[in-house]
């Protein structure tokens, strides 16, 4: 009586029902957010407000020689998607946590689907959001003056830098969301986690003007390097330099990806 | 599919030092409504967790639909229609797409999947209310959309959680009338409640936990017969001639007379009462009111654990 015969299905069918599945959780991730009209809007907004309002603002009090160039939108740009990026892959491991808290999640698992499907579905939906979120921003900038040294193939690469930072911070939220033990837990943490991560990095004030302990810590910090790439394309131009930071993002997004989807391999956090 | 369609050998899971379920079998019957009856932690939920591959056992083994879930957790999982227990979710989804999300993730194939979808939102009687958001669903609606979706991909077991929690009456004699059609349509289902006269209504064999250990298991009926007889209750003005003219009947059991009332102790209350009362007539005895007693599964919780069960009303 049932659909599905117990026999392991062949690998055509196995692949059509995987991109199957996947459609089914992006059309649900998509529904539950556009419904959410004012979530929505306000999230695409508010990344072009802190560039209009702090690059405009603060750029008035810095000293051009300090962070090396007059134009201080431009060299904010790259730290406004960086922090845009920590607040999407925050954001986007949000319906994940829902979901496990009303109980949803248990349902999802206990469907024959791939385990894998319900993290990599999220991870592409969110960098397809972040993907809206900072074409918006590069379009702020733009008409803001902001003149990007290596035109539209460099604003190409911004984006694919801003994707392999959402690709790797949105896998470990996901996976602090899937294993931690609650919402509080999650939302402490991440509150925690967001302000460090953006400050302690070049964001908004060049390594070469921090203390040096503090440049330490910020060479540590993986939004560094994604700052410094899009810094590159920006306001400096083609560079060598720029294969190792794309390289460097990669692995560390790989790495990312690959501990979460071994944490969604084992039981989920919270009651039991 | 014949034979059972759950059956447990040993079944354990422990929590650190807490033992959740321990040396638990269970037996389905296909085309049974069995009910997992127990308090709150008494080990219903985490049962269900091992038979639905959302948790591993740490000892036994547990087969669904003839598939061992430890060995074969994907294909397990294409036989069972599961509806959790969900606390109060709302989706931004309309009924109808939040079914079609489902069929999508049971891999029914898109040719098939509206019609489905149509068919199951129709049994449960949600067509009309197919477009509008679960956000707007009340708590009746919204059960019955769950188990709507646990139906979509024809399931051998449908495992319900606490399929009634928090329902005003009307919507969850609803799903009790949902249940029955189930099973009258020969469906399997495994059903968890703390609610006795839920289990009493619905299922055809009853195990009840406690504390992660099976107590008993039997029909609804056995249950109550093991804590106690049925007992006919007759107020008249001669007790005692009554009284005498039914001890030594056959299938009268005992007879109590304290002041007015005469008790009849017998295995069938309802059957036993039009007896009793041409026995009054027969003996010229005037009865002034005739009541009848059974155990209850309040009872048979009572009497199998020592203690009253949480969710007893």
């Amino acid at each position: 009586m049932t659909v599905a015969s117990g026999a392991r299905p062949a690998r055509a069918t196995r692949l059509g029902q995987w991109a199957q599945e996947l459609r089914a959780l992006l059309r649900r991730w998509y529904l539950q957010l556009v419904r959410e009209r004012a979530h929505l809007v306000l999230t695409l907004c508010q990344p072009a407000f802190w560039l209009v309002f702090f690059g405009l603002g603060v750029g008035g009090l810095v000293d051009h020689a300090t962070v090396g160039t007059d134009d201080y939108t431009g060299f904010i740009l790259p730290g406004v998607i960086g922090s845009t990026v920590i607040g999407s892959a925050i954001s986007g491991a949000v319906p994940l946590l829902w979901d496990k808290e009303t109980g949803y999640l248990h349902k999802l698992l206990s469907m024959p689907i791939n385990r894998g499907s319900v993290l990599l579905s999220r991870l592409l939906f969110q960098v397809v959001v972040t993907g809206v979120q900072v074409a918006f921003i590069l379009l702020v900038a733009v008409v803001l003056g902001v003149r990007v040294a290596t035109g539209f193939p460099g604003l190409l690469l911004v984006s694919l830098v801003a994707a392999l930072l959402t690709v790797a911070l949105t896998a470990v939220f996901l996976a602090l969301a899937y294993h931690g033990p609650g919402h509080n837990t999650f939302f402490t943490v991440s509150g925690f986690a967001a302000l460090p991560l953006l400050l302690a990095s070049n964001a908004f004030v060049p390594l070469a003007a921090m203390p040096g302990w503090m440049a330490a810590v910020a060479r540590l910090n993986p939004l560094t390097y994604a700052n410094e790439a899009s810094r590159q394309l920006v306001l400096g131009g083609w560079h060598p330099r720029l294969v190792g930071y794309l390289v460097g993002l990669s692995l560390f997004a790989a790495v990312c990806v690959t501990a979460a989807s071994l944490a969604f391999r084992k039981q989920a956090g919270g009651a039991p | 599919m014949t034979g059972e369609a759950i059956t447990t050998t040993g079944l354990g899971r422990v929590f650190g030092d807490r033992h959740a379920v321990r040396d638990l079998d269970l037996r389905v019957p296909t085309g049974q409504v069995m009910g997992l009856l127990g308090p709150n932690g008494a080990g219903k939920t985490t049962t269900i967790r091992m038979l639905t591959t959302l948790l591993a056992p740490t000892s036994g083994s547990a087969r669904v639909a003839g598939l061992d879930v430890r060995r074969y957790p994907a294909r397990a999982r294409r036989h069972i229609g599961y509806v959790p227990q969900e606390k109060g979710v709302r989706h931004l989804l309309t009924g109808r797409e939040s079914a079609e999300i489902e069929a999508d993730l049971h891999h029914i194939p898109r040719r098939e999947r509206d019609r489905r979808v149509t068919e199951v939102l129709d049994l449960l009687g949600l067509l009309p209310d197919a477009d509008r958001l679960v956000s707007e669903y009340s708590g009746g609606l919204q059960r019955r959309l769950d188990l709507a979706c646990g139906l979509l991909h024809r399931p051998d077991v449908l495992i319900l959680d606490e399929p009634t929690l928090g329902l005003d009456v009307p919507s969850r004699r609803q799903v009790w009338d949902h249940v029955r059609q189930l099973r009258d349509g020969g469906g399997t289902v495994l059903l968890a409640t703390n609610y006795l006269d839920e289990a009493d209504a619905l299922c055809d064999r009853v195990t009840i936990l406690d504390r992660g250990r099976e107590v008993v298991t039997g029909t609804p009926a056995e249950l109550k017969r093991k804590v106690g007889a049925d007992v006919v209750v007759v107020r008249t003005r001669q007790p005692d001639r009554l009284g005498r003219a039914l001890a030594g009947l056959p299938w009268v059991r005992q007879v109590k007379v304290v002041d007015a009332d005469v008790s009849v102790f017998v295995a069938d209350a309802p059957s036993a009462l039009p007896a009793v009362m041409a026995e009054a007539r027969r003996h010229d005895v005037a009865v002034l009111r005739a009541t009848y007693e059974r155990p209850t599964l309040d009872d048979v919780f009572v009497h199998f654990t020592g203690h009253v069960a949480a969710g007893a009303q």
